[in-house]
């Protein structure tokens, strides 16, 4: 199958072209059949794609590091924690974090998040439309997150402020890289802040909440620091709430455009918990990640440096014949028997809310189908979705009024 | 049919015990306990069902 090995130079893959973005396939197809190694515009680096390189890469952080520059510019100060660091530090802090992160704390907050979804549905039903993204995509995650992490739901709207403050700088010229790093900085700080008087609140008054929890636990017989805290809620408030957004509208997009699999998940809701899997798979929504090399590193002939960055390009992975199956791999199945899809990556950095996620997936798509079972993307618009994490950032859909259960 | 998780490989995916419950369960990390390790035949199934589940290859079956 493999052809001879070309240079990486040959394929370059343009990671933030709307074509791309709105549908990857093609792109994967080709550098999984043609190119071991690519490489990326825009991050310019070597890009590996195949299920086994990928997920050797992503269970050996000693090669291939998570430690990035600082300067990639998100607007913090220091390294989030865990996802910024490297092993053995970072299973230090795992430790104490996948204790609030497990299924079994996820479960307790379920009844919770579907009254959210059902209070959302609420206002657009009998609308007959609504715009997706806006209407519920986003702000079911957001609510999750305050609830998980005991912080009142009248903040909503701030918390959406910061992190698109963060990832989607709200500045005339989107290309102004200096405008959007000053930005950046200037909600690093906001979010610094309101952490910090959430510290002070809960050292004073504890709760039972995640937040007294930082600020009671104890890491090898100490507390954490008010700086640990904070690189910790930093990382939350960036990892917790895009990733869930774009799963929720790819899936609920891909659902839209193949009425054949809504009808099936909207007839039989046992199906959903196995869909939620497979379309995570198919749309991968965190299509690529990037790593920095700790040592040179040769793949199929490409050289690469100690302190360059390599991207593995986790979409492709995850549409890999070799492993998931020839001709299989690039169905959609929700039967699918073996699914070892690395949408939440794999190894030591395995996504610490990967439950959590789940858990949000699996009651929007069965409370949305339970009230909205059939529908379509509104006639003569056309979804847009972003570069990097591919966020539907526009889905208007519509159904019959009154035609919900 | 025995089965052992390699606790060195499992990172916590969970896919075992949300696949394979009667076999598997999790710790209070998230990470997998095998809840017996000697299967009897009308668990066989779902034990290779998390085992196959597993993107760590942290589930080790050994045969009789």
């Amino acid at each position: 199958m493999s052809t001879p090995n070309p240079n990486p130079e040959n394929r370059q893959i343009n990671i933030i072209d709307p074509a791309f973005t709105l549908n990857p396939q093609p792109v994967y197809d080709e550098v999984l059949t043609r190119y071991r190694v690519a490489k990326t515009i825009g991050l310019n680096s070597p890009v590996i794609s195949r299920y086994e390189d990928v997920i050797w890469a992503l269970r050996h952080p000693e090669i291939f590091s998570s430690e990035m520059d600082m300067h990639v510019g998100l607007g913090t100060e220091r390294p989030m924690i865990p996802q910024q660091l490297d092993p053995p530090l970072q299973t230090r802090y795992r430790k104490i974090l996948d204790l609030q992160f497990s299924r079994a704390r996820v479960m307790e907050i379920e009844p919770d998040v579907r009254r959210h979804a059902n209070e959302l549905i609420d206002q657009f039903v009998d609308a007959g439309e609504c715009e997706f993204d806006r209407d519920f995509a986003i702000p079911l995650p957001c609510r999750a997150f305050l609830r998980m992490m005991g912080l009142p739901q009248e903040d909503l709207e701030l918390f959406l402020e910061l992190k698109n403050g963060i990832i989607r700088p709200p500045i005339a010229n989107p290309y102004d890289i200096a405008a959007a790093k000053e930005y950046r900085a200037k909600t690093g700080k906001r979010i610094y802040a309101y952490f910090e008087a959430l510290i002070d609140d809960r050292e004073k008054s504890p709760r039972d909440d995640m937040m007294t929890y930082f600020t009671k636990v104890e890491l090898d017989g100490k507390k954490l620091t008010r700086n640990e805290i904070l690189d910790i809620c930093f990382l939350f408030l960036l990892g917790g709430l895009d990733t869930v957004t774009a799963t929720l509208g790819c899936s609920v997009f891909y659902l839209a455009e193949n009425p054949e699999h809504r009808r099936r998940l909207a007839e039989d809701p046992s199906l959903v918990p196995a869909a939620v899997e497979e379309l995570l798979r198919w749309q991968t929504p965190v299509t690529i990640v990037p790593r920095i090399l700790k040592q040179d590193w040769e793949l199929d002939g490409v050289q690469m440096k100690a302190g360059s960055m390599v991207s593995l390009l986790i979409g492709a992975a995850n549409v890999d014949e070799q492993e998931f199956g020839a001709g299989e791999g690039k169905c959609v199945h929700f039967e699918r028997e073996r699914n070892r899809h690395i949408a939440f990556g794999a190894g030591p950095h395995r996504c610490l809310g990967s439950h959590l996620a789940r858990m949000e997936l699996r009651v929007g798509l069965e409370e949305w189908h339970r009230r909205i079972p059939s529908y379509s993307i509104k006639a003569g618009e056309t979804p847009r979705v972003s570069p990097g994490i591919r966020e539907v950032m526009y889905l208007p859909l519509v159904w019959e009024k009154g035609g919900a259960a | 049919m025995k089965v052992r998780v390699d606790l060195d490989r499992c990172v916590g995916h969970g896919r075992c015990y949300e696949l394979a419950g009667s076999v598997f369960a999790e710790d209070d990390r998230g990470h997998c306990l095998v809840k017996r390790s000697t299967i009897p035949p009308e668990l066989e199934v779902a034990a290779r069902r998390g085992a196959e589940n597993c993107p760590e290859d942290a589930i080790v079956i050994e045969e009789e």
